[in-house]
C-alpha cells in the first residue's frame, strides 16, 4: 500500500506518524487534483500533440523544455532526467566521484541527499545546520579532509542556503559545489536563481514539487559545457549517436510527455509560487507569537514547497491538528542520519546537536494555493488554539 | 481527431505506386489503437492525484506476472533499471564477471557495469541468439552469471544456458527486454532464470508512452528487498532501511500498459503472419538470407532483421522507394569505443561481426497492411533484380 508521497506502507508495522484517533480530513497536506485541474485542458492538449507525433523520446519538447528552463534558473543549459535522485546520483557520477571519496551534505535531508552519494560508494559527511534548517557555512571547513570531493548544499523546503560563504570556503578549498535543489525550484538567492550558483543543480519535478510533472521528472542546471554534453549521453546509454556508444551510460531521460506537461506549467510556476508565498506571509503573521515561523534570509526569495515551523510539544501539536481535520507532516520524524541506512556512518546527535534538536521541533503545515479561505483559517486557529486554548 | 493512415488509400489501388512505409509507427497506434480507455485510465489518474507507485502499477504488476508466468513482477522505470536491479538484487558486484552476447543493444552492457562487474562477451547463432559454447569457452573463476539476450524478440533456446549454468553454478538474468509475448513450446521468456527484465520503450511490442520496463522473478526475498530497493529503501514514509534508488515504473505509464497489454497476443500473431508473409516473398532471393522460424516458437519480432548482401546500397535504394530501415547494429559492442578498456579487438567475435555487416532491419509492426509488406517485398526483390 503506498502514501501519496509513494512512501510504502506495510500494515501492522509502527508507523510513528499514525495518530490514535483517526478524525475526518478537512485540509489535507496537498491537493494534487486541484491544481492540476487550472491547467488540465492546456496539459492534455500539448500530451496529445506529443502522441501524435510519436516521439515519446527524447522528442522536442524535451529540449524545448531544457531551454526554457534553464533561462528560468538562469543558466546556459539544462538535462531533463527520471528523477531528482537521478539528477543528483549522475551529476556526481560525471564528477568521477566514487570509493574512497566524501561528500559532504546536511543531515535533515530528503533520503536522496545521502543516497546518491553512497550509491557511488563514497560517504557523506554531515555538516550540521541552523535554524534555518540549512547548512551552517561555519561549520563547512572543519569537514572537509584530504577526501573531500564535493560539498552538497540542500535549499531545503524551498528556502535558499546561504551560498556566498559557502562558496567562498568551497573556493579557498578548491571544491566544486552541488546544488540540491530538488525542493527549491525558483528560489533566489540575491537575485540569482539556485541551481546557479555551483558546477550544476540537481532539481526535482516530482508530483509534490512546486513545478511538477504527473510522474517521476528531474532536471540538471549548469553552465559548464563539458558536464552537460556528457550528462545527455550518460542519460542516454553512452550514446554519441545510435551507433556509436563513447562509454557505458544509463537510461534516465525525462518522458517527452512530461516535459510537454512541464512547459505548460513553467509558464504558471511564478503565478502559484507568489501564491503559495502570499499563504506563507499569512501563516508567517498569524502565527509567529505562538511557534517559530520559517524566517527569510535578507535579500533571499523562500518558494514554500513545504511550510516548516518550529514547534513546541510539537507530536501534541500534530494529534491537536489531526483532532480539527487539518493533516499536518514531519520531513522527516527519522532524520537521514539517525536511519538505520546510515547506521555505517556513525553519525550521533552530538555529532549534529541543532538537527537532532530541529527534528524534534519541525512541523510541515498544509500550504497548496487552492486552499480555501475556511482551510487556511482552520489551520490558523488550529494551531493558535493548541497554545492559547 | 483520428485521421486514416495516407497508406491505406494508396495500399488500395492494385498497382504499387510509390509507398511510404515509416519504421517508426507509433502517431499510427495512436490513430488506430483503442485510445479511448486509455484516455479515461489517464483522466481518472489525474483526478485522483495517484502519481507515485498508484493503483495502476500494482494491477499491471499483477497482470505481467501472470502473462509471463512468473510468481512476482515490479515494475521499474525503464528496462536498463531493470536489468540492473536483477543483477544487484542477486548481488552481482564489483570482481564480478557477467557474460553476455555482443551483438545486444548497448543497455544489456549498460547495466554489468552500473553494478560494478566486469561485462564478457560471447558470440552469437544463425538466429542472432548467444551461443553456448562460446559462453562456456568464456567462463572464468571470476564468472557469477550469464545474461542471455532474447534478442529481436526471439525466445532463446534456454535448456543449454539453464544446463551450462547449472554446472557451473552461475546465475541467468534473462533479457527479455525486446521479448514480451515470445515463448518456446509454450513457455514464456523470463520464466527460465532466476531473474528477467522487461522493457516497454515506445518502440517494443507492447509500448508505454515514454520510458518503462518490469524485472520478473520467482524469489520471494529477491522481489522484497526490490520493492524496498527501488523505492529510496523506504520501509515507510519515515523509515529507510538501506540506500535505495529511484527507479518507479509511472503510474500514467502503467495506465497506457494495462490498456495495451490484452492486445498483445494478437499483435504478435500478426507480427508473426507478415514475417512469413516477407519470407515467403523472399525465398528465391539468394542475397536475402532469413533464419527460419523454428517450430513451437513464438517469436515476438521486436525488430525483423534479415542479412543481405551489399546492405548500405540496399538501405539506400530502398530509402529512396520509401521505406525506412535500420541497423541493429553495425558497430557489435565489443568493437565500441565503450568497450575498449575489455581487450577485445576484430576477430574476437566472426559470427556476430560477419552479422553486423550483413544486418538490416525492415518496419515490421502489427499495423502495416499486406499491401504495404508486399510493397517491401517487391522493392527488395526489385534491387536483386528478381
Amino acid at each position: 500500500m503506498l502514501a501519496m508521497d509513494g512512501s510504502l506502507i506495510i500494515p501492522g508495522l509502527m508507523n510513528p506518524t499514525a495518530t490514535a484517533a483517526p478524525s475526518k480530513i478537512t485540509v489535507p497536506y496537498v491537493n494534487l487534483p486541484l491544481q492540476m485541474r487550472r491547467v488540465k485542458a492546456e496539459v492534455l492538449s500539448a500530451i496529445e500533440r506529443v502522441l501524435e507525433s510519436g516521439t515519446y523520446i527524447l522528442g522536442p519538447e524535451v529540449q524545448e523544455f531544457e531551454k526554457r528552463f534553464a533561462e528560468y534558473c538562469g543558466t546556459k543549459f539544462a538535462v531533463g532526467l527520471n528523477s531528482g535522485m537521478d539528477a543528483l546520483f549522475l551529476v556526481l557520477k560525471s564528477m568521477g566521484i566514487g570509493p574512497g571519496d566524501e561528500v559532504i551534505t546536511v543531515p535533515n535531508s530528503f533520503i536522496a541527499s545521502a543516497a546518491c552519494i553512497a550509491q557511488l560508494g563514497a560517504k557523506p559527511v554531515f555538516v550540521d545546520v541552523r535554524e534555518d534548517l540549512n547548512l551552517d557555512p561555519a561549520l563547512l571547513e572543519k569537514a572537509i579532509t584530504p577526501r573531500t570531493k564535493a560539498i552538497l548544499p540542500v535549499h531545503l523546503t524551498g528556502r535558499p542556503a546561504d551560498m556566498k560563504p559557502i562558496l567562498e570556503v568551497a573556493a579557498r578549498r578548491n571544491l566544486p559545489v552541488v546544488e540540491d535543489a530538488a525542493q527549491a525550484v525558483g528560489a533566489t538567492y540575491h537575485g540569482k536563481r539556485v541551481g546557479s550558483f555551483g558546477l550544476a543543480g540537481c532539481f526535482s519535478l516530482h508530483p509534490l514539487k512546486n513545478l511538477h510533472a504527473f510522474g517521476d521528472a528531474g532536471a540538471v542546471t549548469t553552465n559548464d559545457e563539458k558536464l552537460h554534453q556528457h550528462l545527455l549521453k550518460l542519460r542516454n546509454h553512452g550514446l554519441r549517436n545510435r551507433d556509436e556508444c563513447e562509454f557505458w551510460g544509463f537510461n534516465s531521460r525525462l518522458d517527452t510527455i512530461q516535459a510537454a506537461a512541464l512547459i505548460v506549467k513553467l509558464q504558471h510556476l511564478e503565478e502559484w509560487t507568489e501564491e503559495r508565498r502570499r499563504l506563507a506571509h499569512e501563516y508567517n503573521t498569524a502565527l509567529q507569537d505562538v511557534v517559530g515561523v520559517p524566517v527569510e534570509g535578507a535579500n533571499t526569495r523562500h518558494v514554500y514547497q513545504t511550510y516548516v515551523i518550529l514547534a513546541e510539544r510539537r507530536d501534541e501539536l500534530q494529534q491537536h491538528l489531526r483532532s480539527r481535520g487539518v493533516d499536518a507532516k514531519i520531513h522527516y520524524p527519522v532524520s537521514l542520519f539517525q536511519q538505520e541506512a546510515a547506521q555505517s556512518l556513525a553519525c550521533r546527535n552530538e555529532d549534529v546537536p541543532v538537527a537532532a534538536t530541529l527534528g524534534k521541533r519541525i512541523l510541515s503545515l498544509p500550504l497548496f494555493p487552492e486552499m480555501t479561505r475556511e482551510q487556511v483559517q482552520t489551520v490558523i486557529d488550529g494551531v493558535r488554539s493548541f497554545y492559547r486554548p | 481527431m483520428k485521421v486514416k493512415s495516407p497508406n491505406r488509400k494508396a495500399a488500395r489501388k492494385t498497382t504499387p505506386e510509390k509507398l511510404r512505409i515509416p519504421y517508426n509507427y507509433l502517431d499510427r497506434q495512436y490513430w488506430l489503437a483503442d485510445v479511448e480507455h486509455i484516455w479515461k485510465g489517464m483522466r481518472e489518474l489525474v483526478r485522483t492525484g495517484d502519481f507515485t507507485i498508484g493503483a495502476p502499477v500494482l494491477e499491471f504488476e499483477k497482470r505481467l506476472a501472470k502473462f509471463v508466468g512468473t510468481k512476482h513482477a515490479l515494475g521499474t522505470n525503464t528496462g536498463t533499471s531493470a536489468l540492473i536491479l536483477a543483477l544487484k538484487g542477486l548481488g552481482v558486484g564489483p570482481g564480478d564477471e557477467v557474460i553476455t552476447q555482443t551483438n545486444t543493444f548497448y543497455a544489456t552492457v549498460g547495466a554489468i557495469v552500473a553494478v560494478g562487474a566486469r561485462p564478457v562477451f560471447a558470440d552469437v547463432d544463425g538466429q542472432y541468439q548467444i551461443d553456448p559454447a562460446s559462453v562456456e569457452r568464456a567462463i572464468t573463476s571470476k564468472t557469477r552469471a550469464v545474461l542471455p539476450v532474447h534478442w529481436t524478440g526471439f525466445p532463446v533456446d534456454m535448456e543449454p544456458i539453464l544446463d551450462l549454468a547449472k554446472r557451473k553454478n552461475l546465475l541467468v538474468v534473462e533479457d527479455a527486454c525486446a521479448a514480451l509475448g515470445a515463448s518456446r513450446d509454450g513457455r514464456s521468456v523470463g520464466s527460465w532464470g532466476h531473474a528477467a527484465a522487461f522493457s516497454y520503450h515506445p518502440l517494443k511490442q507492447l509500448n508505454a508512452w515514454g520510458d518503462g520496463g518490469t524485472i520478473v522473478t520467482n524469489d520471494d526475498r529477491l522481489i522484497e528487498w526490490l520493492r524496498l530497493y527501488r523505492n529510496h529503501g523506504m520501509v515507510n514514509r519515515d523509515e529507510i532501511a538501506i540506500w535505495g534508488i529511484n527507479e518507479r515504473l509511472q503510474s500514467i505509464q502503467a495506465v497506457v500498459l494495462n490498456g495495451m497489454i490484452d492486445a498483445l497476443p494478437k499483435a504478435i500473431r500478426r507480427r508473426m503472419e507478415i514475417a512469413d508473409r516477407i519470407e515467403k516473398g523472399l525465398a528465391d532471393v539468394p542475397e536475402v538470407v532469413i533464419p527460419r522460424r523454428p517450430r513451437g516458437v513464438v517469436h515476438a519480432y521486436q525488430i525483423y532483421v534479415i542479412r543481405v548482401r551489399r546492405r548500405e546500397e540496399l538501405r539506400k535504394y530502398l530509402e529512396a522507394e520509401g521505406v525506412d530501415t535500420r541497423v541493429h547494429y553495425p558497430i557489435p559492442l565489443h568493437l565500441q569505443k565503450a568497450a575498449r578498456d575489455l581487450g577485445y579487438k576484430s576477430g574476437d567475435f566472426p559470427v556476430a561481426e560477419r552479422q553486423a555487416k550483413e544486418i538490416l532491419t525492415l518496419p515490421l509492426n502489427q499495423y502495416l497492411s499486406n499491401a504495404e509488406v508486399d510493397y517491401m517485398v517487391d522493392r527488395i526483390r526489385r534491387f536483386y533484380q528478381r
